[in-house]
């Protein structure tokens, strides 16, 4: 009985996701910062990859958030030009301060869709964080 | 497995003694404000920001820090004071828990500003290897803990019952309006007594700092949830309450750690406070 | 409008819901520190349902606020009789076992090839629905502030009817309230629930804005901002919350002059105004004078 509600279930949201060709292969990407000489504005290339390759022409518009205090930033969203590698983005990065960043990437042009990052930005640039079982205070 | 629950018991002790001093300080607190300072966390994190600084910057030895702590979270403590309390003293008590927290983001941002890293260093309280007794590990800096806090409690009790300004204090904390009426400055005796808090939660701060070797941002608000959920157990308003309070969140904590994990122990501690409430006396649901 | 208008009327949007659920709590005198925590339900229920069970977002909305009243009532039965502080305690230590709660919350099915669900600390991906359906930034900030104004309108007309009144009265005085014939523990509970329902209204929606939640995302720095807002804002009107946010996201934040320093400013300009104003920017008197003001330019009311 339960296993077919699961049969049931899971067919129901594969026919309600069926998503149109463009969003059939999710983009991945990757996040390397520099910091620049102004405090919290760091300069940073996005590597976009589809299946494995690179992928190019689209147009990132790059915004932030911060998840311990979700809302309360407004970072001004930057669209990143392309690099000088195909799959390689860059854009300057205005945070108001260091610490845990979720990094949001919008991507329209060949591939629709949105890409949440989790950096630690400090004043050596930005480290992809993961996230242990341990909860944040002691 | 005996062991192990002595082992516990031991550390829950140790780690009972420094939410104790915490709570100590929010309960003097309450007691002659009849409200909750929920910026005494982040005053206390201040301190031990100073501390940092003068350790970063001079070297300074331990019991130069630990004065610096103090002095730091009782100067934080006062600006608090006259902020949040002294202004709402007959008026809301709304408005004061809302201007100390207020206080509390505000605080928060100036540690994050002056020292903006995770995590800094603190010098070592003991730089040896803790005892071995009978099978069992103690750590010195346990044992500090748990003497600071014996010797505090006897102090404050000295101060509460063989001076003046102790029994100011407590005419204050029994009921102001009389305490008034006989001619005590009811706003100088808090003043004292938020000082007097602050002081302990700046030794607090200084104690765990010193016994973890680190400071972090996460300071203010983790003093602030266990000497609440110290206080609360112990019955909002009673010092003794206040230790015991502290003593069983620490065992509790130590015990629920070790066989249940750290996330478990937190909801323990926190589930522990709601059945109290939820299911709690008489005089915590008298309007 | 650009980008960074939309998301800062997008956030304002949605730390609305939050504020005024904070703000109805408050009217019926009681402080709770734990509103985040409906905010997070609504987000977790929200996202579940539209990113693993394929529901249509309204649909999902709906559900996510009766869990949020659930959830709410869940936490006020116990512990409406309290006093005050008693009863801000218990909500502080009930929204942070939800939190760990949903750290403990590991719940994925595979959809797609990749797993898709909440993963305790690591948070909860993959809530694309208002992506693939096309609803662009813009569209879906409309949205949100049509919400809002559902919502602010309700408040509204309820205010000026008799629940209004019973509203204030028991958060003024219960015991006359009580003596009036109102079951007030029983009305502070509706009031609970709606609060309860109204923040899991803002989570499903910034779940859906943000397509990424996480446990962090629903500490207790949430709520107490919810609490500032409301409180700075005024409690005379529901635009008192509104304002509160504001304040601190719109303008504040809006300006770049105080980056970095926002909360220093924030802050102590919340504990300064409340000591001239303990009730808010907009309290009771300047809402009632401005009501007069309003009236005396339009006679034919």
């Amino acid at each position: 009985m339960v296993k077919a509600a699961l049969v049931v279930t899971h067919a129901l949201a594969l026919a309600l996701l069926v998503p149109g060709p463009a969003l059939a292969q999710r983009a991945l990407a990757e996040l390397a910062c520099t910091p620049t000489k102004t405090d919290f504005i760091y300069d940073c290339v996005i590597h976009l990859t589809r299946g494995g390759q690179a992928l190019t022409g689209a147009r990132i518009t790059v915004g932030a958030d911060m998840p311990s205090m979700p809302m309360a930033h407004n970072v001004r969203p930057v669209e990143a030009t392309p690099g000088k590698i195909p799959g390689e983005y860059q854009a300057m990065l205005d945070l108001e301060m260091p610490g845990e960043w979720a990094v949001k990437l919008r991507l329209a042009g060949p591939v629709r869709d949105q890409l949440i990052l989790l950096y630690d930005f400090d004043d050596k640039g930005a480290h992809p964080v993961t996230r242990s079982g341990r909860p944040h205070r002691k | 497995m005996l062991a192990d629950l002595v082992q516990n018991t031991l550390d829950g002790l140790a780690a009972g003694s420094a939410y104790a001093l915490l709570a100590v300080g929010f309960t003097l607190i309450f007691g002659v404000l009849r409200r909750v300072n929920l910026c005494y966390g982040p005053a206390i994190m201040l301190g031990c920001y100073a501390a940092t600084f003068v350790h970063l910057s001079f070297g300074a030895g331990l019991l130069v820090l630990a004065l610096v702590c103090v002095l730091a979270s009782v100067l934080a403590g006062g600006y608090v004071e006259r902020l949040c309390f002294a202004p709402h003293r007959k008026g809301s008590g709304i408005a004061a828990m809302v201007a100390s927290f207020a206080l509390w983001m505000q605080l928060e941002e100036v540690a994050i500003l002056a020292l903006p890293k995770h995590l800094y260093p603190f010098p070592a309280l003991y730089d040896g290897k803790p005892i071995d007794l009978a099978g069992f590990t103690i750590r010195v800096e346990a044992l500090v803990m748990l003497g600071a806090a014996s010797v505090v409690c006897a102090a404050l009790w000295w101060v509460l019952y063989r001076t003046r300004f102790g029994i100011a204090a407590r005419a204050v904390i029994d009921s102001p309006l009389a305490a008034e009426l006989s001619g005590i400055s009811v706003p100088r005796v808090s003043m004292g007594v938020f000082a007097l808090a602050s002081a302990i939660g700046g030794l607090a701060g200084f104690l765990v700092s010193a016994s973890f070797e680190q400071v972090t941002p996460m300071l203010g608000m983790w003093s602030t949830f266990k000497g609440l959920l110290a206080m609360m157990l112990g019955g909002l308003g009673s010092l003794p309450g206040a230790v015991a309070g502290a003593l069983v969140l620490g065992l509790v904590e130590a015990h629920s750690q070790w066989f249940l994990g750290p996330q478990l122990r937190d909801l323990l501690a926190f589930l522990m406070l709601f059945m109290l409430l939820a299911i709690g006396p008489r005089w915590m649901t008298t309007r | 409008m650009d980008d960074y208008a939309v998301g800062v009327l997008t956030n304002i949007g949605l730390f609305g819901f939050l504020a005024i659920s904070a703000y109805l709590l408050l009217l019926a005198g009681e402080m709770s520190f734990g509103q985040q925590a409906f905010f997070g339900v609504g987000a977790y229920s929200g996202g579940m349902l539209t990113a693993m069970g394929g529901w249509p977002l309204p649909l999902a909305v709906v559900a996510a606020m009766l869990l949020g009243a659930l959830a709410a009532l869940m936490v006020a039965l116990p512990t409406l009789r309290l006093r005050g502080l008693y009863f801000a305690m218990a909500t502080l230590a009930a929204a942070e076992m939800a939190r760990i709660g949903f750290e403990l919350l590991h719940w994925q099915v595979e959809l797609e090839g990749e797993q898709t669900g909440p993963d305790g600390t690591q948070g909860f991906r993959g809530i694309r629905w208002v992506l693939e359906n096309g609803i662009e930034p813009g569209a879906y900030l409309a949205i949100i502030w049509l919400v809002l104004a559902m919502v602010v309108g309700v408040v509204i007309a309820l205010e000026r009817t008799r629940l209004g009144a019973t509203l204030r009265g028991v958060g003024e005085d219960p015991e006359l309230a009580a003596a009036l014939g109102v079951d007030v523990t029983r009305f502070k509970l509706g009031v609970a629930a709606a609060a309860g329902a109204l923040a899991a209204l803002g989570g499903v929606l910034y779940a859906h804005h943000n397509t990424y939640v996480e446990p962090r995302n629903f500490d207790i720095m949430l709520g107490v901002h919810s609490l500032a807002y409301a409180l700075i804002g005024g409690l005379g009107t529901v635009f008192g919350p509104l304002l509160g946010v504001l304040v601190d996201i719109g303008l504040l934040e809006g300006s770049r002059v105080f980056q970095g320093y926002r909360m220093i400013v924030f802050g102590g300009l919340v504990a300064l105004l409340l000591v001239f104003r303990p009730r808010g920017l907009l309290d009771e008197r300047t809402v009632i004078w401005l009501r007069r003001r309003l009236s005396s330019l339009t006679p034919w009311r």
